[in-house]
């Protein structure tokens, strides 16, 4: 192989390409729109779906969604024809357990939790004398064993503690029942029933009743399972489908010894919710024997004197009447609805009253202890009602003329639709009004009447102002902070949705006066504040006006510490992206309210913010700065990315984008108005630019504002950048930080420098500096310069891209050019010292791949070195002058290099020849031939 | 080698009615061959009584317990002498209930503190010299025919300071009483055995919180004859049918299933009697109790 090859260009006469081409009708880049609508649920399972196929493991998304999809689908079916109560219960169930808790100690009675000290130290023992002998360890076993008849009390346990226990019970149920002690499993459930008439520590009762009640219908399921089997065997037969025609006898006298077993229960609590628990049953003896049975428990439930225990029983009762009848047990919940609003006055009587005080929970919480219970015999009632509308008005009349019929109140607000609130709205008021002063649970159903409203049409015919100011007086009388917020929440909604902007101010500025006036810190009722604010801002119907009312920002700005602030610039920022459908703000007002939001979002930011924390802010800060339009005066556009740019420093990729946003303006103003704006927009790029961090971005926005300025003219400002682009190549680094992710910048430089010398191309040269081809010269330096391993094909790529570049300066007219830039081939018109300048870069870099060709086959790298040697001898081929000789010769020698090495993959090479053989210039035939020959 | 000897009856409720035929199976299970000398079933009922001990000055010449009474007794031979195969041998068996002739009527199980009616099936394997013989025995219940449903016999009461027959207290215990008023009912006091006993009661006004609202059975049980006998009142169960501080004016159900066994139609033999009473019962919270009784008739029908 000749050591040194002189590389000179053919100047291609022609310009247009030869190279095949097909005709066709759009254009390749053209983006094409799909509009795929994901809203239903389904197709965005199947899109799942199509991702997760080639799985064997279905996608842990897709099975959550498909949860979803089946829990939604549920009720769905249920609603044409019945509800299905067990499951709607699940979910208040889970809701009683979430809600009602206790830090209070409880205590537990039962002869069948064994002394958790007692049992653990005996077994301990029994473990280290394993080797006992099999007598003396039954012994043990049997003293271990502890005695059936004495009752112990358990004290002081903490909730977790409690459940804990209870849980322990009903595996002793199913334990006991499992070895044949069903008596033993009898007792154990009626000891938990009894549990139930405990109300020391009142504000775990309804979980306690949810948890009680859990084990008593698992009793109930072994007792009824047993009798099934025994009846049918293993038959899989519905409580429907029994008829106690075909129980034998055997089953049907087990079935009766249970039940007097049951009645002969002296306390009238646990037999009560025995019975219940074993109503079920009664199938097998006479079916026509439960309903009666739950008539008879509806009024014998009457014989429990406290009102708490009484409509938990009767919540019990339901429950299991609805799993037995669905649909037709519902006349149940209206007949035990009915018999509690009986015994209404009951719940406030001055017994109660004592117990709960000395238990120090206030009228509130007490009778929120009522609210999931009513809630549920309401449910069950109001689907049994055909006319709500009338049950509603009863209703209303009973609260209106019995005392303290707060929790009455508050359970029809909340369990009645909406379009029977909203007509009985202004009743409703009323009544509120006329008892507000001593009202429990005042806010709880002012905001749930609100709640309601919200849901108001707006052609239906309210009084809506009516109905805002006597609320609003109510409210302000209220002497809880948090109440007030509560209530504020729902009625600010329905404030946007039904009345004019000036009442919203009105509200908000009353809420600004009452906030200063409690006399408390706002920062204590921040969260509350906000969720007030995110609400209005969901529900106004144009987000704008709500900055143009002034008090808006300033209950924004309520709360003063910082914390507080930022959260609440984020939800603002957040829901006011969400919900601005229009592209460009041009409002000064909401401008400066947006700024001013903006700049507290980005003052929050400091040395120990999350990288998460701060995309998200530079995220909203972005939103706002790409809305922000002045339209035609781009001066003032141009000040406000100034003023962005001092207002936004810490946050880089703000930066980025207020670059970008600049290069687009420049791009977009008028050449008529005189250069200076393109000037001023390229100086700020290039002044912005170096505050950034990553070096890859730096040089990025260097390019884009190189070619933007060249775009514009301002070839001075084109040149600035790409020199520092030049300058900046050996600080970028291999890696860059992403996503928590070290990521090679590999592809990305190629990316970036091939776009570069393609820019090159049309830069006209510095006239002012002796050496031709100035900005080139120095990258071909610069490389040099870099230490770069030959064998990276980083390194290669870009020899060859430059070795392309030099090749298309030495043509006589170039491919592309900017309208009103001269580029070098006007500029020099193919003067000789410039094409000589080209050319001896072009032999540098030439040799400089022949080197690299060596080092890959010294490193063994045999398939980059057959690419590479291929992709040089197509170069040659396409670009140098093959009648040359030393052309020609290196042309053999590359083809002679990559035969030798080929891989069985030489399809590349085959590509190559074939094309070569439809050449038909001499040269070329003549380098054939010799290609052959060799 | 080990057997052993058990009695199945047809009926799984055990119940049976004068004149019906017992009908079931001896059940031998045998792990070895088995030689006996003969199997014999009889069935057996009697009325056993006893004397409490608060009556025994009286009757201290005699015993304390007075001799049973006889109300049945037949013995079959269910199979002669011989060998019966080693595994599982059912033998069948069918006894005619009837009573003695010339003996007393049969009257219904019963189990109560001084008079006790009991039925068994005693089933007997002889064997030879050196083996035990094997015994097993297994309780039926008789009853009688439901008769026809009488007539409801609906009582009514009220229950104030002034209705009172204090006991013990006299007019002390009058003075410083709450003002109450209670209201009680009951459906009828002639009742079916396997019908609840039903009812209600009313707290109209009480002063005083009340704690408990109960109702309780009893049985009147006197044994002897007409020189001298011993009347004894013990309970049968207690049922709570209000539990705290109860809504005034409003109605409770009272709602009692009598039990089996320790109840049966009300009794009378010129040797026993057994009848029943119905207590309700208030407590207040100072466990004050103020008690209503009402004698009830018991009766089998239908």
């Amino acid at each position: 192989m000749p050591v040194y090859y002189k590389w000179t260009s053919e100047t291609k006469q022609k310009r247009k390409h030869d190279y095949p081409s097909l005709e066709i009708s759009n254009h390749p880049l053209k983006i094409e729109v799909y509009n795929v609508k994901l809203s239903a649920n389904k197709s965005f399972l199947e899109s799942l779906q199509k991702w997760s196929s080639p799985f064997e493991e279905l996608d842990p998304l897709l099975r959550f969604e498909q949860l979803n999809v089946e829990n939604d689908l549920g009720p769905d079916e249920k609603i044409e024809n019945t509800i299905n109560y067990p499951k709607v219960w699940n979910a208040k169930r889970t809701a009683i357990l979430n809600k009602y808790t206790t830090g209070e100690k409880l205590t537990i009675v039962s002869s069948f939790l064994p002394g958790g000290e007692k049992i653990s130290s005996f077994s301990a023992l029994l473990r280290q004398v394993s080797n006992l002998n099999e007598k003396v360890k039954n012994r043990l076993e049997q003293l271990d064993d502890f005695d059936e008849s004495s009752v112990r009390k358990t004290m002081g346990l903490s909730q977790q503690e409690f459940v804990t226990k209870i849980h322990m019970l009903d595996d002793e149920i199913k334990k006991a029942w499992d070895t044949e002690q069903r008596v033993k499993a009898f007792k154990i459930a009626i000891q938990c029933s009894k549990l139930l008439s405990d109300i020391n520590v009142m504000q775990f009762y309804p979980s306690k009743f949810v948890l009680i009640s859990d084990v008593l219908g698992n009793f109930g399921a072994l007792v009824y399972d047993r009798l099934k089997k025994k009846s049918f065997g293993n038959v899989d037969i519905k409580f429907q489908d029994i008829d106690s025609y075909n129980v034998p006898e055997s089953a049907r006298e087990t079935c009766q010894n249970w039940m007097f077993k049951m009645a002969s229960i002296r306390e009238l609590l646990p037999r009560l919710y025995m019975e219940m628990s074993l109503l079920k049953c009664y199938t097998f003896i006479s079916k026509s024997e439960i309903k009666p049975a739950i008539e008879r428990l509806t009024k014998m439930i009457r014989g429990i004197g406290n009102p708490l225990v009484a409509i938990y029983v009767r919540v019990y009762l339901c429950n299991v009447a609805s799993s037995l009848f669905g649909k037709e047990s519902e006349c149940y919940f209206n007949d035990n609805l009915k018999e509690f609003l009986e015994e209404y006055q009951q719940i406030i009587c001055p017994n109660m009253a004592k117990k709960f005080g000395t238990q120090l929970l206030t009228a509130d919480q007490y009778l929120s202890l009522y609210i999931p219970a009513v809630d549920w015999l309401l449910y069950g009632t109001l689907n049994y009602t055909k006319c709500k509308d009338t049950l509603l008005e009863e209703m209303l009349e009973k609260c209106d003329t019995t005392e303290n019929s707060e929790l009455l109140l508050c359970c029809c607000v909340s369990g009645f639709d909406s379009t029977s609130i909203i007509k009985q709205s202004t009743a409703i008021m009323d009544i509120i009004r006329n008892q507000s002063d001593h009202m429990v649970l005042l806010s709880q159903i002012l905001s749930s009447v609100g709640e309601h409203l919200c849901h108001a049409e707006n052609y239906c015919q309210l009084p809506s102002e009516a109905l805002s100011q006597c609320w609003w007086k109510i409210a302000t009388n209220m002497k809880s902070t948090e109440n007030f917020l509560q209530v504020l929440e729902p009625w600010l909604q329905f404030a946007c949705n039904q009345l004019s902007s000036q009442h919203i101010n009105m509200i908000l500025r009353g809420t600004i006066r009452y906030m200063i006036k409690c006399g408390k810190p706002a920062e204590d009722y921040c969260s509350q504040i906000q969720s007030v604010i995110k609400r209005m801002l969901k529900s106004i119907p144009d987000v704008e006006e709500l900055f143009l009312m002034d008090a808006f920002m300033p209950l924004v700005e309520l709360a003063q510490t910082s914390n507080a602030r930022t959260a609440m610039a984020k939800t603002v920022l957040t829901i006011f992206f969400e919900r601005y459908n229009a592209v460009e703000i041009e409002d000064h007002i909401i401008i400066s309210s947006l700024m001013r939001l903006c700049c507290i979002l980005h003052d929050s930011i400091n040395a120990v913010t999350v990288e998460d924390e701060n995309k998200v802010c530079a995220e909203l800060i972005n939103k706002f700065i790409h809305a922000v339009s002045y339209y035609d005066d781009l001066e003032q556009q141009l000040n406000f990315y100034v003023e962005c740019r001092s207002a936004f420093i810490k946050l880089d990729s703000v930066l980025i984008a207020l670059v970008h946003a600049v290069n687009a303006l420049a791009v977009r103003a008028d050449e008529s108005r005189g250069r200076w704006l393109q000037r001023a927009c390229a100086a700020y790029v290039f002044v912005t630019v170096p505050s950034l961090q990553c070096p890859l971005a730096r040089a990025q926005l260097y390019l884009l504002g190189g070619q933007a300025a060249l775009l514009t003219g301002c070839i001075g400002q084109a040149e600035a950048n790409l020199k520092t682009l030049v300058s900046l190549i050996p600080e970028i680094p291999q890696f860059v930080q992403e996503d928590g992710q070290n990521k090679p910048t590999h592809d990305r430089v190629v990316g970036l420098l091939s776009n570069f010398l393609s820019t090159l191309l049309i830069l006209p040269d510095n006239m002012d500096s002796n050496s031709k081809a100035y900005i080139l010269s120095g990258f071909i330096k610069t490389m040099e310069r870099i230490h770069w391993k030959k064998t990276d094909p980083l390194y290669y790529t870009l020899l060859l891209r430059s070795l392309d570049l030099l090749c298309e300066m030495t043509q006589e007219s170039y491919a592309y050019h900017i309208d009103g830039v001269l580029s070098n081939d006007e500029l020099y018109g193919s003067e000789e010292e410039f094409i000589e300048t080209i050319e001896s870069h072009a032999t540098n870099i030439c040799q400089e791949l022949l080197v690299v060709l060596k080092s890959l086959g010294d490193a063994k790298e045999t398939k980059k070195q057959y690419n590479l040697a291929l992709e040089l001898f197509w170069r040659i081929v396409r670009r140098g002058k093959l009648k040359d000789s030393s052309m020609t010769s290196l042309a053999t020698n590359l083809w002679a290099l990559a035969q030798k090495i080929q891989d069985s993959n030489n399809k590349f090479a085959k590509a190559l020849l074939s094309v070569l053989e439809k050449d038909s210039s001499e040269a070329g035939r003549r380098l054939l031939t010799k290609i052959n020959t060799s | 080698m080990s057997a052993s000897l058990t009695i199945t009856l047809k009926r799984a409720s055990k119940v049976y009615h004068e004149g019906e035929t017992i009908a079931g199976v001896v059940v031998v299970d045998t792990t070895a061959d088995l030689r006996h000398e003969g199997l014999t079933l009889s069935m057996e009922g009697s009325v056993n009584l006893q004397l409490s001990t608060k009556n025994t000055g009286i009757f201290d010449a005699f015993s304390n317990n007075i001799r049973p009474i006889n109300l049945i007794n037949t013995t079959i031979e269910l199979a002669a002498a011989g060998k019966i195969p080693v595994g599982v041998t059912e033998i069948p068996f069918e006894l005619p209930l009837t009573p003695r002739p010339h003996g007393p009527a049969l009257l219904e199980t019963y189990h109560g503190v001084f008079v006790n009616v009991l039925y068994t099936l005693k089933c007997g394997m002889k064997r030879s010299f050196l083996n035990k013989p094997l015994h097993t025995s297994c309780q039926f219940f008789v009853q009688y025919r439901p008769q026809e449903r009488a007539p409801a016999k609906p009582v009514r009461c009220e229950i104030t300071p002034a209705t009172l027959r204090a006991a013990g207290g006299g007019s002390g215990a009058r003075a410083n009483m709450p003002k109450f008023q209670l209201y009680a009912e009951l459906d009828s006091t002639v009742c079916a055995l396997d019908a609840p006993l039903t009812g209600k009661i009313r707290v109209d006004e009480c002063a005083a919180p009340i704690k408990s609202i109960e109702l309780q059975l009893v049985r009147l049980e006197t044994c002897g004859c007409a020189e001298g006998y011993s009347k004894d009142a013990t309970e049968i169960q207690n049922i709570q049918v209000g539990e705290g501080d109860v809504c005034r004016g409003r109605d409770i159900p009272l709602h009692m299933v009598l039990p089996r066994l320790f109840t049966c139609p009300t009794t009378a033999t010129p040797h026993f009697k057994i009848e029943f009473e119905l207590n309700i019962a208030v407590v207040f919270e100072d466990d004050y109790l103020v008690t209503e009784n009402f004698p009830i008739l018991l009766l089998r029908s239908r």
